[in-house]
């Protein structure tokens, strides 16, 4: 076997056409000169192989494989590949051979097959490398993933200001500590803090101040409740959550380590601050207990210490509670009440003491409840005078008194005045003088049958626009009264001001009078009253005379008028007309 | 690269990938069946996508030369893609093995794939993140660290900025990153083109890549000219990327068929 005599073996002209063969079958990563001249070197290596003897397969699979390797690495690269070497390689190399047909043959099968494998081996690496670029990644993103999941899920259960839980965590750690499995019979507290006068913090060394004391506080609250969760619920209010209770004692403890580390001085920016703070107590069994009902009490309980006067604790009290929800449901229920006409009044007689006559009375406003029948004004006038409601109230027995008082006129006897109580809201109200003007117009009554009860606490106030009101309504001659006289204010000031027509002195001085000892002094300072209303020109109207020697005493020292059970009971206006019919 | 900032990344190889499809182009099997649909369904419309896919490397390789021939040591290829065959730092790092090169990418598979492959390579590195934030990737502690921006700096932005939109300025992302840039520092810009192209093929390549994450923007040579705004061509200009210094005059044959027009600019000063 040897070259053919008189044939010129040219190995470039077949790399050539090798290399124009096989470009743009797949990306080859080299010059057109490059690619040439790593075909010109597989060339040789095939001549090589067609020549050996023996023939050896392992040159063609080395020659498939290095063309994988150089990238050359398609389907179509083979094909074309196995075209040309089988087309012109005896041809441009002039070998010659005596089975060069067969030698071919098993060449170009062992380069094919060296191909192949190199290219199955590559594309089964390139996949996993693949695969696994892909796992990496999505571990990768998953990864970041949990890490935004829990940043997110901190963020929204954290306070940003102290890093303390927040609401959302502390309702959730409640709930969890409420529905464990077998806590039923176990107990669980809750405290409520709120600084006192925190506000002033903030208004006087400005907020920055005000948050750093904030975040002192968070932090000495967790350092002296250590294992018990402390969150903030916003504002200055703080809560704690003892998951575990032996009783009211522990509670009493987890409060006052909280007010102590509050109540340390807090040295904040060159300021040294002390605070204070108020504190609500809830401490229950965990069975029957909701997360919602708990907060709700040991906030309502904060407002227990706070009203109080702060810097304290106060334990809650389902009673106290429960009386002060029945409060608020009632004073809710005052407008409805107004609408549906559940108000009427009752009069109480004043009678005088110099010829028993009756006078005039009081109206005394009454309830009647759908649920809880008949209630009497202390029952609801002081939540009235509370939530404002009073007003309301007020300015309906007025017009309704007025409104009854002007059928009383019929009797030829001078008919009794009417006596109405005037709350501080009231009374303090610009456009009382147009009311009363208009309620006198109305109903027709005369102005000197309407009285007007105030009390000593309604002068307090120095606003002279009241005192201005009542001197507008003195003229057109409603009498005005001063009520519960002597166990106010008593600063007789205001008498040399106010118009005033009557003083009705208070029941306990009254009261005084059955008893010899009490009784004389009571005895002098009601003496002394009488005179020195007569002195102004004043009546003097005596509260809560109950015998008839009160009754007696009273005549005798001068006093004018009186009520009380005496003299007859609150009762409905018919009844009370009947005594002078 | 629809994907707002704050959204955690999703790995969903059931969608095709702009990186691996190039990959299959290539002859690459770094791709999965998806890819190679999409791939499949881009020859049908435009039978040549393979042919610019190898084309556009082509010029990647011949334009990496001539900057390290140039003296070029450090490499920012944004839009690497997967880092296979006849990648920057394989050809630079042949010229001189201190050639530097970050690469960047925003699909996080090729940027799990490129850290692979650079694994061991002190000089090559690859950071994930968007063409579109150019301040994001001037500022990586990854790309300070590799590269010196005192020094010249060539910036590849090759066959990447066809999936950015006109909405977001390609034109000043590429300003972002020229002031960041030494003088003698170069910029290699390659992209699809529809100069020459029906509308029709050009409405079909978009459908095709539409179902990817990244549809594509084609422009004309006028519009890539002026990207090279504040550089000087270096001849033959923008081109189509097969006319670009080839190796023989054969091979820029029927060049308008690559699709892909590029160029090389340097930075004066």
């Amino acid at each position: 076997m040897a070259e053919s005599p008189g044939a010129t073996s040219c190995p470039g002209t077949f790399a050539r056409a090798w290399a124009k063969a096989v470009s743009g079958t797949s990306y080859l990563p080299m010059t057109q000169a490059q690619l040439e001249s790593l075909l010109h070197r597989l060339t040789g290596q095939l001549a090589g192989a067609l020549l050996a003897e023996p023939f050896d397969l392992r040159a063609g699979h080395r020659v498939g494989a290095e063309m994988v390797a150089a990238h050359i690495a398609s389907a179509e690269g083979l094909g074309r590949t196995v075209e040309v070497i089988q087309l012109r390689l005896v041809r441009d190399l002039g070998l010659v051979a005596e089975d060069v047909e067969d030698r071919m043959a098993r060449l170009l099968a062992a380069v094919a097959t060296g191909y192949a494998r190199a290219l199955r081996d590559r594309t089964l690496d390139e996949q996993e490398s693949i695969r696994r670029a892909a796992m990496m990644a999505r571990t990768h993103a998953e990864r970041a993933l949990r890490a935004s999941e829990a940043r997110f899920r901190h963020q929204a259960t954290h306070d940003p200001l102290t890093g303390l839980p927040n609401r959302t965590l502390f309702t959730e750690r409640l709930t969890a500590a409420l529905n464990e499995p077998g806590r039923g019979a176990r107990r669980i507290g809750v405290c409520f803090l709120d600084l006192d006068r925190f506000k002033v913090v903030n208004d006087t060394l400005g907020h920055q101040i005000g948050d750093r004391l904030l975040t002192t506080v968070a932090e000495r609250l967790c350092e002296a409740l250590g294992e018990h969760l402390v969150a903030r619920l916003g504002g200055d209010e703080f809560v704690i959550l003892v998951e575990s209770t032996g009783g009211t004692d522990d509670m009493v403890k987890v409060a006052e380590a909280a007010l102590e580390a509050v109540r340390t001085p807090a040295l904040v920016d060159g300021h040294e601050l002390q605070v204070s703070a108020s504190l609500g107590i809830v401490e229950r069994q965990v069975a029957g207990a909701n997360p919602g009902d708990l907060m709700r009490a040991a906030d309502s309980t904060l407002h227990w210490a706070k009203s109080a006067g702060g810097a304290r604790w106060a334990l809650y009290d389902a009673e106290r509670n429960r009386r002060e929800l029945a409060r608020y449901a009632l004073s809710a229920a005052i407008p409805a009440a107004l609408e549906r006409g559940e108000f009427y009044l009752d009069y109480q007689p004043l009678t005088s003491l110099r010829d028993g006559r009756l006078i005039g009375v009081e109206a005394l406003v009454r309830w009647r409840h759908p649920e809880l029948g008949v209630l009497r004004p202390d029952s609801f006038i002081g939540l009235a005078e509370e939530t404002g409601l009073i007003v309301q109230l007020g300015g309906w027995v007025l017009a309704e008194a007025c409104r009854e008082a002007k059928a009383w006129s019929a009797g030829g006897t001078a008919a009794p005045f009417v006596s109405v109580n005037l709350a501080v809201r009231q009374v303090h109200r610009p456009g009382l003088v147009q009311e009363v003007c208009a309620l006198l117009a109305q109903t027709g009554l005369p102005p000197e049958r309407l009285q007007l009860e105030i009390t000593e606490s309604t002068m307090m106030s120095t606003a002279e626009e009241p005192v201005r009101a009542l001197r507008v309504l003195a003229d057109l001659g409603v009498r005005i009264a001063i009520d519960d006289f002597g166990t106010g204010y008593s600063n007789l000031a205001y008498l040399r001001d106010l118009p005033v027509t009557e003083l009705k002195v208070a029941g306990e001085f009254v009261a005084g009078l059955q008893s010899p000892a009490v009784g004389r002094t009571d005895e002098r300072i009601l003496a002394s009253l009488v005179s020195l209303a007569h002195a102004l020109d004043l009546t003097v109207t005596a509260e809560g005379v109950e015998t008839a020697g009160q009754a007696e005493r009273l005549r005798a020292i001068g006093c004018d008028a009186a009520q009380g059970w005496h003299f007859g009971r609150p009762a409905p206006a018919d009844r009370i007309l009947a005594l002078i019919r | 690269m629809q994907r707002p900032d704050w959204a955690p990344e999703t790995i969903d190889i059931e969608r095709p990938s702009v990186a691996r499809m190039y990959d299959y182009y290539l002859g690459g099997s770094h791709n999965f069946a998806a890819d190679r649909a999409a791939a499949q369904a881009m020859v049908a419309a435009v039978p040549e996508a393979p042919l610019m896919a190898q084309a556009n490397r082509a010029f990647l390789r011949r334009a990496v030369h001539h900057l390290a021939e140039a003296g070029i040591r450090q490499f920012l290829d944004i839009g690497s893609g997967i880092p296979t065959v006849g990648n920057v730092h394989e050809i630079a790092q042949r010229i001189d093995p201190e050639s530097r090169v970050v690469y960047v990418d925003v699909d996080p598979v090729a940027v799990a794939h490129s850290r692979e492959i650079l694994a061991g390579n002190e000089r090559a590195v690859v950071v994930q993140e968007d063409l579109r934030h150019p301040e994001k990737i001037l500022a990586d502690p990854s790309v300070r660290g590799l590269l010196d921006f005192d020094q010249p700096v060539a910036v590849m932005v090759v066959a990447v900025l066809h999936f950015v939109s006109d909405e977001d300025r390609p034109a000043e992302l590429l300003r972002t990153l020229r002031d960041a840039l030494a003088p003698g520092s170069y910029l290699v810009l390659s992209q699809a083109s529809d100069d020459g192209r029906s509308r029709d093929e050009r409405a079909e390549a978009e459908r095709v890549y539409r179902r990817t994450d990244n549809p594509l923007w084609v422009r004309s040579r006028a519009e890539l000219t002026a990207l090279f705004d504040g550089f000087e061509l270096v001849d033959p200009g923008v081109v189509w990327v097969p006319e670009w210094r080839p190796d023989t005059p054969e091979s820029a044959e029927d060049a308008e068929r690559a699709v892909f027009m590029g160029g090389v600019g340097r930075l004066g000063g």
